[in-house]
C-alpha cells in the first residue's frame, strides 16, 4: 500500500529519476518491457469505465482514438470505422439513464477468435484481443460473432495512414488498447489521456494483474461489471455505475 | 429404365453456344461487379457495418446447400441402393460439384482480401467453424470427382457404391458445417441454437432436389428425351417428404426461439414486427416457399410434370428468401449488448433495426456465381457422357 | 471434344489477356533526398538486404504484431523514416510512388508491394528518429505513478 509519506518519498526521487533516467536510455522509453522482449502474460491489460463519471455529449475519448489510430471517416456513417463510440443507455426497471463508451471489451474468451479461419484475430498473451492485418482476408466472420459490435470493417481505399497504426481496406479492425504505445512503455491509452484532460477520469487503464495499478484500484473500489455476463466471455473492460 | 446407356447432350448448335454465351455474358458481368467491388472497397456494396454479410452469402449459401441436396438422386443409388436413380446419379453428382464451385466462388470474390486466398488455404485455425468448412468443401469436392470417375470409368466401377457412401456422409456433415456457421455463433440471438444444423440439411434436400429436377427437365427438353414416370412420382413423394420436413424444422427452430425469454425479442421481429423481413418470412419462404407448393404437389395426384416444375421453382425462391431472412434478418436485428437496459442513443447505430439495400454489384456477383454452375454444367454434358438414355 | 476446347479458348481470351507493361530500361533516378543516402550501410549487408529484405520484414511482421516486439533494425516503419527521400522544401515523399525507394525496384522485378494499402509511406514525424507514440506532460506523470507502483 502507498501511504502519503511513502508516496511523497518516492514521487521526489521519481522526479529526480524522471529527469536523469531519460538521458540514459535511448529515446524516452520508461518501458517495464525492452522493445526486444515479448510480450508475457505477467502483465493483463484491461479498462475499467466509470459511467458515472462519463459526461453527455462528451466524445473527447472517441475524437483522441480517432486522431491516435488515424481512423478519418468518409462521411458514410454507416460503413466508416469506430473503434470506439459514446452509447447512452435507460435502465428498464429503474429509468437510470448512464452513457458511456463502448470499445472492444478485450474478452479472455473472444468469440472472434474462435470463429476466424486464418487465426488474424488472436488475443496476445498480454489479454490484448486484435487483429493480425496480415492474415486477415476479409470474411467478417468476426464482426458476426462479436456480441459488442467491436469491429469494424475497412469498406475503402485508405491513404495518409498514421505509422503507428497501419489499417488498410478489406481488413477487419478494431480498438487494440493502443498496443503500439503500449508496447514502447507508455501506461496510458489515447482514450484514458483525453478522458482525464477533459476532466472526467472515467477511463482508467492499467494492468490488471497488478493489485496496485490504477485501474485495478478503480475496480476494487468500485466492484464493476462485465456487459453480457451471461455469456460468460471474461472481458477485460469493466464498467461501474451503469 | 433397366438398359440404358450415358450419352453426351446432343443439342443442336445454336441452342448450345446460345447457352453458352448467355452464361458466359452473366459470368463477365459477375467478373467485372466483383472488380469493382474490390477495387472501390465494400462501401459502394448495400453492405456495411451492421450488416456484414449480404446478397453474396445468401447466393452462395443457397447455392453450397443446393450442392449437398442435389446429390440427393446420387445417394439414393448408392447409399440407399434403389436402382431407379442409378442411371442418374453421374449427373446428381456432377451438379454438386458445380454448385459447389459456385457457391465457394462467389463467397471468395466477396472476401475483402480475395487476393489472399493462399492465407486462408494455408493458415488455419482449427477451432474456428469456417475452417473446418474449407476442409468440408475441399473434401467433398475430392470425393465427389472421385465419386464421378469411379462411376464413368467401368474399370474402377465396383468402387462406386462405397464412394458414395463416403460421399453421402460427407454431405450431411457438410451441411451440418454451413449450418454452424450460423449456430455456433451466441452473439446472435436469431442464431444460436444447434437446430440450424438439421434445419439446414432439410433446406438442402428440399432445395437439391428441386434443383436436380429442374434441370432434369431442362435437359430432357434438350435431349428430346423422357423422364420415366417412376422418377416423377418418386421425386414428387421425395418433394412432399422434405416439404414436410422443413415446415417441421422451420417450426421447432421458431418455437425453441420463442420459449427461451432472451431471444422472444428476435423470433416476434422476424415472425411479426419486422417490416420487409417478416414479408420475406411469411409470403417468401414459409407462402411460396412451402406451403403453397406443399399444397400444389399434395393434390397433384397423377404425378404430372407441369405443377412439379412449378412447385420446383416455388421451392427455390422461397429457399433463397430462406436463406436471405436467417442471414439478413438475423443481423438486421440490433444485438443485445445491454439487456437490462433500452439503448436511447449511439453513434453505431446500436438502437436500431439496421437496414439493407443491396447493390447491383453484389447481385451480379450473385447471378454470375449461379451462372458459373450451370455452364460447367453445360459444358461437362456436352463433352462428357452424363445423360442416362434407353436403349 | 470441339465443344470443350472452343469452350475453353473462350474462357482463356476472356479472362486471360491482362495488361503487360515490361519496365521501360530507363535508368532509375530517385528525385528526392533521403537519409538513407548518407549512410555507409543498411541494417544488413547490402547484398543481403536487396535480395532478402523481405524475410527480414517478415519475421518481424510476425513478432511484432503477434509478440510486441518493438526493436527498430528491422522495423518497418524505421526503414520508412530511413529510406524516404524529401524534395526541395522538406516534404516527404511518398516511398512507394513511381520512381521511389520501393516502387522502383518492384516495378522493375513485376512484384507487387501490397505493404502500403495499409501501411503508411511517408514517416509520421519526418524529423522523428525512430519512436512513433507521442509523449508528453502526463507521461511524466505517468512514470511516477509507474515507479510507485512498482513494488
Amino acid at each position: 500500500m502507498i501511504n502519503r509519506r511513502n508516496f511523497l518519498v518516492k514521487s521526489a526521487s521519481a522526479l529526480a529519476i524522471t529527469f536523469v533516467v531519460p538521458s540514459l536510455l535511448s529515446g524516452k522509453a520508461h518501458a517495464k518491457k525492452p522493445l526486444a522482449q515479448k510480450v508475457t502474460d505477467k502483465q493483463s491489460w484491461g479498462i475499467h469505465v466509470d459511467a458515472g463519471k462519463c459526461v453527455e455529449g462528451c466524445t473527447a475519448c472517441v475524437d483522441a482514438c480517432n486522431e491516435e489510430n488515424g481512423l478519418t471517416g468518409f462521411g458514410r456513417p454507416e460503413t466508416d470505422s469506430q473503434w470506439i463510440r459514446k452509447v447512452t443507455v435507460k435502465n428498464k426497471t429503474t429509468d437510470k439513464i448512464t452513457t458511456m463508451p463502448m470499445m472492444c471489451q478485450h474478452c479472455e474468451n473472444p468469440p472472434c477468435c474462435d470463429v476466424c479461419p486464418t487465426g488474424a484475430s488472436f488475443k496476445r498473451v498480454d489479454g490484448i484481443v486484435m487483429v493480425n492485418q496480415h492474415t486477415c482476408i476479409g470474411c467478417r466472420y468476426c464482426m458476426m460473432a462479436c456480441p459488442f459490435k467491436a469491429r469494424s470493417f475497412v469498406h475503402e481505399t485508405l491513404t495518409q495512414q498514421n505509422t503507428n497504426a497501419p489499417r488498410g481496406k478489406g481488413c477487419v479492425e478494431s480498438c487494440n488498447l493502443c498496443v503500439n504505445r503500449i508496447d514502447h512503455g507508455s501506461e496510458t491509452t489515447a482514450c484514458e489521456d483525453a478522458c482525464n484532460k477533459a476532466g472526467h477520469s472515467a477511463i482508467t487503464f492499467g494492468d490488471l494483474k497488478n493489485p496496485s495499478s490504477k485501474v485495478r484500484l478503480a475496480i476494487d473500489s468500485n466492484s464493476p461489471r462485465r456487459l453480457r455476463n451471461d455469456l460468460n466471455l471474461q472481458q477485460k473492460v469493466f464498467y461501474s455505475n451503469i | 429404365m433397366s438398359e440404358y446407356t450415358l450419352q453426351k447432350l446432343k443439342t443442336c448448335r445454336y441452342a448450345y453456344w446460345g447457352i453458352f454465351l448467355f452464361l458466359g455474358f452473366l459470368i463477365l458481368l459477375g467478373i467485372a461487379s466483383s472488380a469493382y467491388m474490390e477495387h472501390e472497397g465494400h462501401y459502394v456494396t448495400g453492405m456495411n457495418n451492421q450488416i456484414v454479410w449480404g446478397l453474396p452469402h445468401i447466393f452462395a449459401v443457397t447455392l453450397i446447400v443446393i450442392a449437398s441436396g442435389v446429390l440427393n438422386i446420387a445417394s439414393m443409388s448408392s447409399a440407399f441402393n434403389k436402382k431407379l436413380y442409378k442411371p442418374l446419379a453421374p449427373l446428381s453428382a456432377l451438379f454438386a460439384i458445380a454448385f459447389l464451385i459456385a457457391g465457394l466462388i462467389i463467397l471468395v470474390l466477396d472476401l475483402g482480401r480475395p487476393d489472399r486466398l493462399i492465407v486462408a488455404m494455408t493458415t488455419y485455425n482449427f477451432k474456428s467453424i469456417f475452417a473446418w468448412n474449407i476442409f468440408l468443401y475441399s473434401g467433398f469436392f475430392v470425393i465427389l470427382s472421385i465419386y464421378i470417375w469411379t462411376m464413368l470409368d467401368f474399370n474402377v466401377s465396383k468402387y462406386s457404391s462405397y464412394v458414395g457412401k463416403l460421399a453421402f456422409g460427407w454431405r450431411i456433415i457438410l451441411t451440418t458445417g454451413t449450418g454452424s456457421i450460423f449456430g455456433f455463433l451466441v452473439a446472435r440471438e436469431a442464431y444460436s441454437t444447434a437446430v440450424l444444423a438439421p434445419l439446414f440439411i432439410v433446406m438442402s434436400l428440399l432445395y437439391g432436389t428441386a434443383v436436380f429436377y429442374l434441370l432434369l427437365r431442362i435437359i430432357s427438353k434438350l435431349q428430346n428425351i423422357n423422364i420415366p414416370d417412376e422418377i416423377v412420382t418418386n421425386i414428387r413423394r421425395l418433394m412432399i417428404i422434405f416439404l414436410l420436413a422443413n415446415i417441421y424444422f422451420l417450426i421447432l427452430y421458431h418455437i425453441t426461439n420463442l420459449y427461451i425469454s432472451k431471444q422472444v425479442a428476435v423470433t416476434t421481429f422476424i415472425l411479426l414486427e419486422g417490416g420487409n423481413y417478416t414479408t420475406m418470412f411469411w409470403l417468401g419462404q414459409v407462402g411460396v416457399g412451402l406451403l403453397i407448393p406443399l399444397l400444389f404437389e399434395l393434390t397433384n395426384k397423377e404425378n404430372r410434370n407441369f405443377p412439379l416444375t412449378l412447385t420446383s421453382i416455388m421451392t427455390l425462391i422461397g429457399g433463397f428468401f430462406a436463406v436471405a431472412v436467417i442471414i439478413i434478418g438475423g443481423q438486421a436485428f440490433p444485438l443485445n449488448i445491454f439487456p437490462d437496459h433500452t439503448i436511447i442513443s449511439s453513434s453505431f447505430f446500436d438502437n436500431q433495426i439496421h437496414s439493407y439495400s443491396p447493390s447491383i454489384f453484389e447481385f451480379g456477383l450473385g447471378i454470375g456465381g449461379t451462372s458459373l454452375a450451370l455452364i460447367i454444367i453445360l459444358v461437362l454434358i456436352t463433352n462428357l457422357k452424363f445423360i442416362p438414355t434407353k436403349k | 471434344m470441339k465443344h470443350l476446347k472452343i469452350s475453353f479458348l473462350i474462357f482463356i481470351l476472356s479472362v486471360g489477356i491482362q495488361n503487360v507493361s515490361s519496365h521501360d530500361g530507363s535508368p532509375h533516378v530517385t528525385t528526392g533526398k533521403s537519409k538513407a543516402d548518407s549512410q555507409e550501410a543498411c541494417v544488413e549487408p547490402t547484398e543481403l538486404m536487396r535480395k532478402e529484405h523481405y524475410m527480414f520484414l517478415l519475421h518481424q511482421r510476425d513478432e511484432t504484431v503477434i509478440d510486441g516486439v518493438r526493436t527498430k533494425k528491422h522495423s518497418f516503419a524505421n526503414c520508412i523514416d530511413c529510406h524516404v527521400s524529401y524534395d526541395e522544401q522538406g516534404k516527404a515523399i511518398p516511398i512507394n510512388a513511381e520512381g521511389q525507394f520501393c516502387q522502383e525496384c518492384h516495378v522493375k522485378t513485376a512484384t507487387n508491394i501490397t505493404c502500403f494499402s495499409c501501411h503508411a509511406a511517408e514517416p509520421r514525424f519526418p524529423q522523428h528518429s525512430g519512436m512513433t507514440s507521442k509523449m508528453n506532460s502526463n507521461d511524466i506523470n505517468e512514470l511516477v505513478k509507474h515507479i510507485n507502483n512498482d513494488k
